[in-house]
């Protein structure tokens, strides 16, 4: 018996409502955050706050338990094994780059203890906000895709990529130019520049592979069965957004200012 | 069985001689300083378990070698085993107690040479590239060598003016790195009389090499006779003094005495000028400000400067003797 | 002159200069737009050095393929055209054999330089007052000595494991060949930026390079800074690719516990190597950017803190030292067998071991700071951790010499140099204790026994197991066998050379002679053993000149050898050699354990149509 319409089992079903869900409680849980901040500026809660999130986009956005899928086809030279092959080198990659945003953690808290710089709380929550939102249209065109629905990932896809230069342009065209202090402004200024500079120049070239992708897209090179580029372009646009659900506590709320 | 009990006996033997050997040319200097004694206990412990661990492996391997070598001749291969999971056990687990015991003995020989007298004698090092100041505040004047009384604790109070420095002197054993910015602790009791050296252990620049000093190790009389003759020698004028704290302790390095602007305010015509602070009011430079703004930085900030710059350790670092010395210094700069 | 034209490192230089004027000039124009003195030194340089490292990239046609991919076009799997030549050698390959063997001639040219440097102001100190060089030169030549060689034996370890991991796990080539041939790649203009220090300046902090001294340097130092960062992308990239390559493409019946050893050690050190590296990218990056724009990361006078930048630099090179030892200490563990005719001991022991050193090596970083000035409260913890290191260690010692009882053991020369490396790893393993406990480190730091304990900890653990592995598989990388005399007399002569070199090294150091100094004392009396320990160092240079000599003969007339001289039941050598270009026309299957010699009728590998 042949069956027609077969989900592949390399891929999780992952409907637009479990990503729609996943969204909800991304922001249901930052609104939390933001509100724990003020009242009960806990960094434990903070920090446990920050893992739920990441938990939440580790494993429904990227797609973390696909690592641990048995191969469906043995031979090596098969599309599906490379394409797991493809996947670990892609976390491997991810791991080691989140040493370095582990390291700007540490230096954090080593520079500034618990105080935290002078900030526009509402930059903040607006541009997390923004980002949060790109991750769930990043998601939506990714389940498109596999979905075979070309015309929506092309859509989800560019509208990730707009909020994702909107982010970019308000980090460095406005909380850049309206912070009260400078790059050399002592560690208030290096902590704060470091840590979104680095963060910003992911932002940078995350952008630039998404409209690579997206441009290949349009073109008509993916289909629902081979979209490694978008699925990876994608994937590294979440795990962007997870330092960020790390970064934005460690500069806006936790801690406080100092006299 | 034979085999073990040769190379026992050889192991044993070459521990022997090797153990003899170190000892014979007098590994360590001299010991100078009471911390030092349980650090050469220890490395007495440590040339044992070297000679012996080195000697086990070693005359095993080299007995082997000779033993199992392929003669002229010979054909065929090795004796076929894999391994013996009771023996990993035991080379796994002995070693691991007879490490954790050596760090137990570590630990209690570091806590032997932090023990602190309550009676000792604050000596504050100033390193900077590539020179030493030793300053005594108990007799308040500054020298270029570092005096010591032997058999008394001495709390050296140490801070550098630039870069990393460490504070070594061979006899004494222990170390302790030099940072700007902080004072660092290190407590030290000689107990040998002799010329000593000091010399920078941290790559501080060009001229690492030549950061020296002459340490002096004399009995309390002689000490005593010493300061007596180094403050009998010493500037009087409160001017003169603050302007030789002013060098020693770098406020040269943000603060300019010629009016041009640095990292901090300039001192020329310091003294009663009328000052802006960044809340917008301005107050007048006099004694009482001056030494506010030495010992808590960071209560009034004058406009144009940013706050947690300068350091807030000279509350700790000067007497309010040097601080008023220190004001007599700016004032004079009117 | 076109032929010449046409290799890739010819072009890549070509467009590494174009991209050094280009990145100068960006910086130049942008200062001007920002209306700030158009011309400043500091950020021209290494704005241009950057761009002269991603043009070099572009040049030597490492991103072609990708570039490829990124519109949309397919970019076919390579074929490898023998016919070529040498001239495969200098472009891109994606060939893991060839990359294995371009990443050891710059490890090769490396070594050569950091070498000579080390002749040249080993020269000056035979005497106790500076000879020839200023304080800065010598500063200069002493830091490059030392990152140059640790560069060096970096590219030397993705030379070793680039060439044998795919031929041991019965693969064809590594998972991702392109991505193999930009980790060598850009390795080159990494080094050639970190050796333009000396014509910048030079800068005098060591390669530790700890600020505030590091924020006064010369413009060298950013050289240094830079070159260093893009390096550290070449380790990472590397390992990335052995982890991913062992755990998709192991022949068929090559279980864990079936791998030939030195793959658990490619896989330990690959595991740190792909972590732990990007700590010293980002430690110096900040260094980079204090420099740069004035942010107060470690500058006390801007606030910041200098012990938090020795946290960042040292949470890598710690690890980084297991980084060099544990291949070779795999191929100790891998050729041992082969000599002696009997299975590694504890074989399992033996690859947990690995695992653990490097697992239990990232705890230990404090060790170097025990005189630094941090937290009390974290220097016991260290010691303990550090202390605990040498457990592993010693199931490894333990685990060869059982494998050396009751065997048939012969000498030629890759043996000779295992065991030289056992004999001088264990004495650099066993002057470690003494640092790893605070209060006798406190006499120790930064004094010459450490040089001495990390020289012999560096050339038993590496130097010499590099040689091993080199003559063991020189006829598999070329079809011809080393010259065994010359390989005597290397080993011979770098063996006791190496031995003086670092006793010495130790002696001057327990009795009070710091290093990094360009003189010393002469009424300290120590002048008869920097003369030894000069005359030891040109010894192991002439050692090393001999082999390189051995490579020329033997490249024009070595002993041609064709099938496994080794007697190995490793399934590289039940080939042809030199390797065939695609490695294994046909699969093999793993049959049995790797270590059986001595085993009547017991196999490791089958190759399919076998019976």
């Amino acid at each position: 018996m042949v069956e027609t319409k077969e989900l592949p089992q390399t891929r999780r079903p992952s409907g637009l409502q479990l990503g729609f869900m996943v969204f909800v409680i991304l922001a249901v849980l930052t609104a939390a955050e933001f509100m724990f901040a003020f009242f009960l500026n806990a960094w434990p809660l903070m920090a446990l706050m920050a893992f739920l999130k990441g938990g939440l986009v580790l494993n429904y956005y990227m797609h973390f338990p696909r690592l641990f899928q048995a191969d469906k086809d043995e031979n090596r030279e098969s599309f599906s094994y490379k394409l797991t092959t493809n996947r670990l080198g892609l976390w491997f990659f991810m791991l080691s780059d989140a040493f370095i945003f582990g390291g700007l953690l540490v230096s954090r808290f080593n520079l500034l203890a618990l105080t935290r710089p002078q900030l526009n709380q509402f930059m903040g929550l607006t541009i997390t906000t923004v980002l949060l939102i790109s991750s769930f249209f990043a998601n939506r065109a990714e389940v498109s895709m596999e979905q075979g629905n070309r015309r929506q990932a092309i859509i989800s896809l560019s509208i990730t990529i707009i909020l994702g230069l909107a982010f970019l342009a308000t980090v460095l065209f406005v909380e850049w130019r309206i912070a009260p202090f400078g790059p050399g402004d002592g560690v208030q200024g290096a902590v704060f520049y470091s840590m979104t500079g680095f963060h910003a120049f992911h932002v940078l070239t995350g952008i630039f592979f998404l409209s690579i992708v997206l441009r290949n897209l349009i073109r008509q090179r993916y289909s629902a069965e081979k979209h490694w580029g978008l699925e990876a372009a994608i994937v590294y646009w979440h795990f962007i957004d997870v330092v960020w659900i790390f970064f934005y506590p460690a500069l806006y709320l936790i801690g406080t200012l100092p006299h | 069985m034979k085999h073990f009990i040769i190379i026992a006996l050889l192991v044993i033997a070459s521990t022997l001689a090797i153990h003899a050997g170190l000892n014979s040319i007098g590994l360590l200097p001299v010991l100078a300083s009471a911390q030092g004694v349980s650090i050469d206990q220890l490395f007495g412990i440590y040339m044992w378990a070297i000679a012996f661990v080195f000697s086990l492996i070693m005359v095993t391997m080299l007995y082997s070698l000779f033993v199992f070598r392929r003669k002229k001749g010979e054909t065929g291969e090795g004796t076929h085993f894999e391994g013996n999971n009771n023996l990993e056990v035991a080379w796994t687990a002995i070693p691991l107690i007879a490490v954790l015991y050596l760090a137990f003995l570590g630990a209690r020989s570091l806590s032997e040479t932090r023990r602190i007298d309550p009676s000792a004698m604050v000596v504050k090092v100033v390193a900077e590239q590539w020179s030493w100041q030793f300053q005594y505040p108990d007799y308040l004047f500054s020298s270029k060598d570092l005096y010591l009384p032997v058999g008394k604790q001495i709390d050296l109070q140490m801070t550098s003016l630039d870069v990393i420095h460490s504070f070594y002197v061979p006899e004494f054993r222990l170390k302790q790195d030099i940072l700007p910015g902080r004072s660092v602790d290190l407590r030290i009791t000689p107990t040998r009389l002799g010329h000593y050296t000091l010399t920078c252990a941290q790559l501080c620049g060009a001229h690492h090499a030549d950061m020296v000093a002459n340490v002096v190790v004399v009995s309390q009389a002689d000490f005593l006779a010493w300061t007596q003759k180094e403050i009998a020698s010493a500037p009087k004028d409160p001017v003169l003094i603050g302007q030789q704290l002013a060098s020693l302790y770098g406020c040269a390095v943000c603060h300019s005495v010629d009016g041009s602007k640095k990292v901090g305010p300039t001192w020329l015509h310091l003294y009663s000028s009328s000052v802006p602070l960044s809340d917008g009011t301005k107050v007048n430079a006099d004694a009482t400000y001056l030494t506010n703004s030495i010992k808590n930085p960071n209560l009034q900030i004058v406009a144009g400067f940013s706050p947690n710059v300068m350091p807030d350790t000279f509350a700790q670092a000067l007497t309010d003797t040097q601080i008023q010395n220190l004001i007599a210094y700016i004032e004079s700069l009117k | 002159m076109k032929k010449t034209a046409t290799l890739g490192l010819f072009r890549g230089f070509l467009w590494e200069i174009i991209g050094t004027v280009f990145g100068v000039a960006f910086v130049t124009v942008v200062r001007m737009l920002m209306r700030l003195p158009a011309w400043k030194p500091e950020p021209a340089a290494v704005v241009g050095a950057l761009f002269g490292a991603l043009f070099f990239l572009y040049g030597v046609g490492v991103l072609d393929d990708w570039i490829k991919w990124a519109n949309g076009e397919e970019a076919p799997e390579h074929v490898e055209d023998a016919s070529l030549g040498w001239r495969r050698y200098f472009s891109v390959s994606l060939d893991h054999k060839v990359i294995g063997m371009q990443y050891l001639t710059l490890a090769l040219i490396l070594f050569a330089i950091g070498g000579m440097f080390a002749l040249i102001f080993r020269t000056d100190l035979a005497q106790p007052m500076a000879q020839f060089l200023t304080p800065i030169e010598y500063n200069t030549l002493m830091s490059l000595h030392g990152i140059v060689m640790i560069i060096g034996i970096l590219v030397g370890i993705s030379a070793i494991m680039n060439y044998t991991v795919p031929l041991l796990i019965g693969a064809n080539d590594m998972a991702f060949p392109r991505l193999n041939a930009f980790s060598f790649w850009i390795a080159v203009p990494a080094g050639v930026i970190l050796l333009s220090s000396l014509f910048m300046g030079g800068f005098d902090t060591g390669w530790t390079g700890y600020p505030p001294l590091s924020l006064r340097a010369p413009l060298g130092i950013q050289m240094f800074f830079l070159g260093v960062s893009l390096s550290s992308f070449s380790s990472i990239l590397s390992a990335l690719n052995i982890l991913v390559s062992v755990t998709r493409l192991r022949a068929k019946g090559m279980t864990p516990f079936r791998m030939p050893i030195f793959v658990w050690a490619a896989i330990a050190t690959s595991v740190i190597s792909m972590t732990a590296t990007q700590l010293i990218g980002l430690a110096f990056q900040m260094s980079m950017l204090e420099r740069l724009l004035g942010m107060g990361f470690f500058d006390p006078i801007k606030g910041g803190n200098p012990v938090l930048f020795e946290h960042l630099f040292w949470f890598y090179s710690h690890p980084a030292v297991y980084v060099f030892i544990l291949p070779g200490l795999g191929i100790i563990s891998e050729l041992l067998p082969v000599f002696v005719r009997k299975p590694l001991y504890g074989y399992k022991w033996v690859a947990m071991s690995s695992l653990a050193i490097a697992l239990t090596g990232f705890l230990v970083w404090g060790h170097h700071m025990f005189a630094a000035g941090m937290a009390e409260y974290l220097r016991e913890p260290f010691m303990y951790s550090t202390l605990l290191v040498s457990v592993p260690t010693g199931v490894k010692f333990f685990s060869w010499v059982a494998t050396m009882w009751k065997g048939k053991i012969t000498f030629p020369s890759p043996m000779l140099f295992v065991l030289g490396g056992i004999v001088v790893f264990l004495l650099g393993g066993l002057s470690g204790p003494p640092n790893a406990t605070v209060s006798t480190d406190l006499m120790l730091n930064n004094t010459y026994y450490i040089v001495g304990h990390f020289h012999d900890t560096l050339f038993g653990g590496y130097v010499f197991t590099l040689f091993a592995a080199l003559y063991f598989w020189w006829p598999k990388m070329t079809g011809r066998r080393l010259n065994e005399t010359l390989g005597k007399l290397h080993f011979w002569l770098m063996g006791p050379a190496m031995l003086v070199l670092t006793l010495v090294m130790m002696r001057v150091g327990l009795l009070g002679m710091r290093r990094r100094v360009y003189n010393y004392d002469t009424s300290l009396g120590l002048q008869p053993y920097h003369m030894v320990m000069t005359i030891a160092g040109f010894l192991i240079g002439l050692s090393v000149l001999i082999f390189f000599i051995n490579i020329f003969i033997t490249m024009k007339r070595g002993e041609i050898v064709t099938g496994n001289i080794w007697n190995s039941r490793s399934p590289e050598w039940q080939v042809p050699s030199p390797m065939p270009i695609h490695n294994y026309e046909k699969e093999f299957e793993v049959v049995g354990e790797p270590y059986d010699y001595g085993l009547p009728g017991s196999r490791y590998v089958k190759f399919q149509g076998e019976d």
